[in-house]
């Protein structure tokens, strides 16, 4: 265990420093600042306006960090030989793969920790509506992308312990987009009347067997306060554990494929 | 890794995955559908595919706030026709954001004006299409509901069942704003349930009571005093007006209402100029406040709705109401003018000028109708007060008509006009082509002097 | 003496497309005892670096096998006893020194301040232990390199090219400091193609040429078959000729005559002769064989691998 904290803290001090890293969050804050500025409609309509797209600059810039802090995590390792320096030690292949991992996701949470701050500070600045709850209501779309995110890494990692950086950046990427659009893609075929049963069965299987990042996009109801939604805490609680499993079956995955690997 | 490591590992990864799976089919994605994704499978034209991409993939909402944000700088340029597929977009991709269904309904039904400030009534149906769409995405709230119900009372200013339908909707919404109420009352009036706007009224003001003692807010007492004065107002025009008499089944010869005042129509259209009308009349109301509607469209209007020819026209409007579509594009073939015409002296006399925007009056058919039309349901209160709520105060020799708006009485008149008149075309080259009601009387009497006479009782305490 | 590793036909071979299957380490058969310096000598793309990660698990053999201080290779027990140098070694460079230990020594449960300090001091950069790993030259991070390389207390020590790319003074740093490994008790396996620098510490030495093992054992053993030269004055040529010493070659200088001639003769014999006749002994200096010579003619000899490996002037390259 002892290994693993040790790899991820080093892994963290890594990444806060990583100066493409510190762009790509310094640019998603620069925009949270500037987001009240276009909104110029009516006072409601510029909360809404407000909130959707501060949800988003969090969500894309998040997505952003995590796919380019992931991909090159291990293949950087390799490149600069400080792989053999650890695992020439006695750690173990899935102790230094999972120490990354958490030190990915723990990077991901500082950055997606200060753009919330600056979300919540902007956000209270402006709205019409400062109570406690409607800043409160506004932090629970970032921790659910916070739970995407992680997601996401666990994909860039089980891909890069396999594929090179760049093809890896696309695959992950390409996964977020296809992760994102199973849910309604799902939803319309089983709308749809005139959908054959296999194609139904077999988007059934995709659906229920690859990640699913449509399930974190909970922004809709904060955006719009009106929209009535039951049980969220314990949907926000099933897509958690269902990030979890996730994420543990990305792991397992990449473990077994990085302890066959010669690096 | 030794191999039952890796074969626990496996079994941990198979485990994992069916967890995660089953949750997801049995209790994730049924809750997502429901309350996360609210837009359905509404996504699947307007955009382009990389909007499609980045809609779908979670940014949906984003996507929205940046386009309204660009549509608010056509706004202010007064770019409308830019703005409309702008808000249709933004509203398929966040079907909640309430502001841009309304701004768009209000935007579709009023905005497009020809040079002399009339709107294209061609695009109410799309308003009200959007409107109603707003109301299916948005059930929740009141405000779609109110929205839609002020298209009906206010720019259709016709057909009040459905404003007071859709008033009710808005009014069972627990969000809807007190003050706001007060509309249904005076719908129910306009639609002739004087009952349901009474007992309306002092439901309101009971409520309005409890909210003042609640928060004596100087907000809630004012909608208190208007409420007050509402009820006061409406219980002294059912006696005037006779409805209280009718209703306890005595005479209403004696009321305000008896006999019934011949309004004297006639009317003269005269083309000036291709598309110039100039129209004139008798209207024999003396008091200021009457305006006559006069239409002038398509005798055959029809669209294609589904694929199926519909013939949406009737008397002095249209079926509204025909489609649940939002088409952002109107019948451009079709003709639909309206405009009010105002009697002063009791003449009317007004110069309409189409010629301006061909666009909106493309006179592409051959036979057009003018239409005449006055229902006093829409009138304002003083002349109400004389006509009734319903018509039961006022006559007519020639016009008077309990059939195109059945129940109601109203003045009616229309004339075919061939198409070749209005554009002064074959025949009608170098001429001034002339229609006019068969009562017409050519008259050279200088109507602008004033001459008003008050005789139409004033409820004003004061006696003015 | 026990080995400290033991290789037995071990094989490291790759799928190429174009050449089919490349043996990069071929059949080794490596033995290094405890305690002493071996060099692990090669050419660039020998498979010297193939073999260390063979022998530190990181990389899988395809055949035979390897034991590390009596451990089948990929025992994680023995990597709390070895500790490996890689080749030009990163370290994360946000890191000072002295974090970079307390890194590594929490990788073997080593949470000793004192020690890490003790550890910088050895390899002499204590005074810059608090400055990043990006602030400090070449040769500050191979000696930090080295420094975390004893963090477990090694018994053998694996270091791959330790002086490769360093100036003179940072190669003699390096140099004590790996002979001082070896006074602890240690053993080092260095693997590196700068041969002045092995023969300067190793004892023994593995010559690797495309994974074929050419030459192991005693560098004194493997150097033998070197020659003396013996500078006389007042006799000539002739003279020396007529001493009929075998396998000697003579001819005259400006100062006088020049004999060279194998080492096992007795140098002696000729001094007293020359002296009978008067003349005088200039010098007498043994001619060892280099390392370097040993080197060019292995890795280009065809008899030796049964094929000829490295052009001349390839290896003469590689020498320099």
């Amino acid at each position: 265990m002892r290994q693993i904290l040790s790899i991820a803290t080093t892994t963290v001090g890594e990444a806060i420093r990583r100066r493409v890293l510190l762009i790509i969050l310094l640019i998603g804050v620069l925009f949270l600042v500037v987001a009240p500025g276009l909104g110029v409609l009516s006072a409601r309509s510029e909360t809404v306006v407000l909130r959707g797209m501060m949800l988003g600059i969090i969500q894309l810039t998040s997505a952003v960090i995590a796919i380019v802090l992931t991909v090159y995590m291990i293949p950087n390792e390799i490149e600069r030989r400080t792989i053999y320096t650890i695992l020439s030690k006695p750690v173990q292949r899935w102790q230094f793969l999972i120490g990354k991992y958490l030190g990915a996701v723990f990077s991901l949470g500082l950055m997606m920790a200060l753009m919330t701050a600056v979300l919540v500070f902007v956000f209270w600045l402006q709205a019409s509506d400062q109570s406690l709850a409607a800043v409160g209501a506004m932090v629970k779309a970032p921790t659910m992308y916070f739970v995407q995110m992680s997601l996401l890494a666990a994909v860039a990692i089980f891909f890069s312990t396999f594929v090179a950086p760049l093809v890896n950046f696309f695959l992950t990427g390409g996964m977020y987009l296809l992760g994102s659009l199973f849910n309604p893609f799902f939803q319309t075929l089983q709308e749809n009347q005139g959908t054959h049963p296999v194609t139904k069965a077999f988007a059934g299987i995709v659906n229920t067997i690859l990640p699913n990042f449509a399930n974190y996009n909970v922004q809709n109801p904060i955006i719009n306060p009106t929209q009535v939604i039951q049980n969220e805490s314990r949907y926000y609680l099933e897509v958690t554990f269902y990030g979890l499993f996730y994420i543990g079956i990305l792991l397992v995955a990449g473990i077994l494929i990085f302890d066959r690997r010669e690096v | 890794m030794r191999r039952n490591n890796k074969s626990n590992l496996i079994g941990v990864g198979v485990f994992f995955l069916l967890c995660a799976g089953l949750l997801q089919r049995l209790a994730i994605y049924p809750t997502w559908t429901r309350d996360y994704n609210k837009s359905r499978t509404q996504i699947n034209t307007s955009l382009d595919p990389q909007q499609m991409m980045f809609a779908l993939a979670g940014f949906r909402e984003m996507l929205a706030g940046i386009l309204w944000v660009r549509a608010d700088a056509f706004f202010d340029t007064g770019n409308y026709d830019a703005i409309l597929p702008i808000i249709r977009l933004v509203t398929l991709l966040d079907p909640q954001q309430i502001d841009v269904y309304a701004t768009g309904m209000w935007h579709i039904g009023y905005n497009f004006t020809d040079e002399e400030q009339r709107s294209d009534r061609r695009y109410i149906p799309s308003a009200l299409a959007l409107g109603k769409e707003g109301c299916r995405q948005n059930p929740e709230t009141y405000e779609m509901f109110f929205e839609t119900g002020w298209m009906w009372y206010h720019k259709i200013d016709d057909d009040y069942p459905e404003a007071v339908k859709y008033f009710i909707e808005a009014q069972q919404r627990p969000d809807m704003i007190p003050a706001r109420k007060n509309l249904l009352m005076m719908a129910y009036q306009r639609n002739f349930q004087i009952d349901d706007a009474l007992n309306m009224g002092f439901k309101l003001y009971d409520d309005a009571l409890k909210r003042v003692e609640e928060d004596g807010a100087s907000g809630n007492k004012q909608n208190r005093d208007t409420l007050e004065n509402n009820i006061d107002t409406m219980l002294v025009r059912m006696v005037q007006r006779g409805y209280v008499a009718e209703k306890a089944g005595r005479s209403t010869a004696k009321y305000d209402i008896s006999p019934p005042f011949d309004v004297g129509f006639s009317a003269k259209v005269t083309v000036l100029e291709p598309m110039v009308l100039r129209v004139e009349g008798t209207w024999n109301v003396r008091p200021v406040g009457t305006r006559v509607r006069i239409v002038l469209r398509d005798k055959d209007y029809t669209v294609v709705d589904h694929g199926v020819t519909k013939n949406i026209g009737r008397p002095a409007g249209m079926d509204w109401d025909f489609s649940n579509d939002v088409n952002l594009d109107p019948p451009r073939d079709k003709t639909f003018m309206q405009d009010q015409l105002f009697v002063k002296n009791t003449r009317f006399n007004k110069k309409i000028d189409m010629s301006k925007d061909p666009p909106m009056y493309p006179f592409t058919s051959d036979k057009y109708l003018i239409e005449f039309y006055y229902n006093p349901r829409s009138a304002p209160p003083h002349i109400q007060d004389k006509f009734g709520w319903n018509g039961e105060g006022m006559t007519d020799k020639h016009f008077l008509n309990d059939k195109v708006r059945p129940g109601q009485k109203c003045i009616y008149y229309a004339m075919e006009v061939p198409r070749d008149a209005i554009l002064l075309h074959g025949q009608y080259q170098d001429k001034h082509p002339v229609f006019k009601t068969p009562n017409y009387v050519e008259t050279k009497q200088d109507y602008n002097q004033d001459q008003i006479l008050l005789d139409i009782p004033s409820l004003r305490a004061s006696g003015k | 003496m026990a080995a400290a590793i033991e290789t037995k036909q071990l094989t490291k071979s790759y799928k190429s497309r174009a050449a089919g299957n490349i043996n990069v380490v071929d059949n080794l058969d490596l033995h290094v005892e405890e305690g002493e310096i071996f060099g692990f000598l090669g050419p660039n793309g020998a498979g010297k670096t193939t073999t260390i990660k063979m022998l530190l698990g990181i990389i899988y053999p395809t055949s035979g096998e390897g034991f590390v201080l009596g451990k089948e290779i990929g025992d994680m027990a023995v990597h709390r006893l070895i500790s490996y140098l890689p080749e030009r070694p990163y370290y994360y460079e946000h890191m000072t020194g002295l974090e970079l230990l307390k890194f590594y020594g929490s990788l073997f449960g080593i949470y000793d301040e004192a020690k890490y300090r003790a550890l910088l001091e050895k390899v002499n950069l204590h005074r810059d232990m608090t400055k990043t790993i990006s602030q400090y030259s070449k040769g500050m991070q191979q000696r930090v390199g080295l420094a975390q390389s004893l963090l477990n207390d090694p018994k053998l020590l694996f270091l791959d090219e330790p002086t490769g790319g360093l100036d003179p003074i940072a190669h003699r740093e390096i140099r004590d400091l790996i002979l001082s490994f070896r006074d602890e008790g240690r053993t080092v396996f260095i693997s590196s193609h700068e041969l002045s620098e092995v023969e300067l510490i190793c004892d023994r030495v593995a010559i690797i040429n495309k994974g074929i093992i050419e030459r192991q054992g005693k560098l004194t053993e493997l150097l033998h078959g070197g020659r003396i030269e013996i500078t006389v004055g007042g006799v000539d040529e002739a003279f020396l000729k007529g001493l009929n010493i075998p396998d000697s070659n003579i001819r005259g200088l400006p100062v006088g005559v020049l004999m060279d001639m194998p080492e096992e003769q007795d140098p002696n014999g000729i001094i007293d002769a020359v002296r009978n006749r008067k003349g005088t002994v200039i010098s007498v200096v043994p001619r060892r064989k280099r390392l370097e010579d040993l080197f060019v003619e292995t890795v280009t000899n065809p008899a030796l691998g049964g094929k000829p490996s490295v052009p001349p002037a390839v290896a003469e390259e590689i020498v320099k």
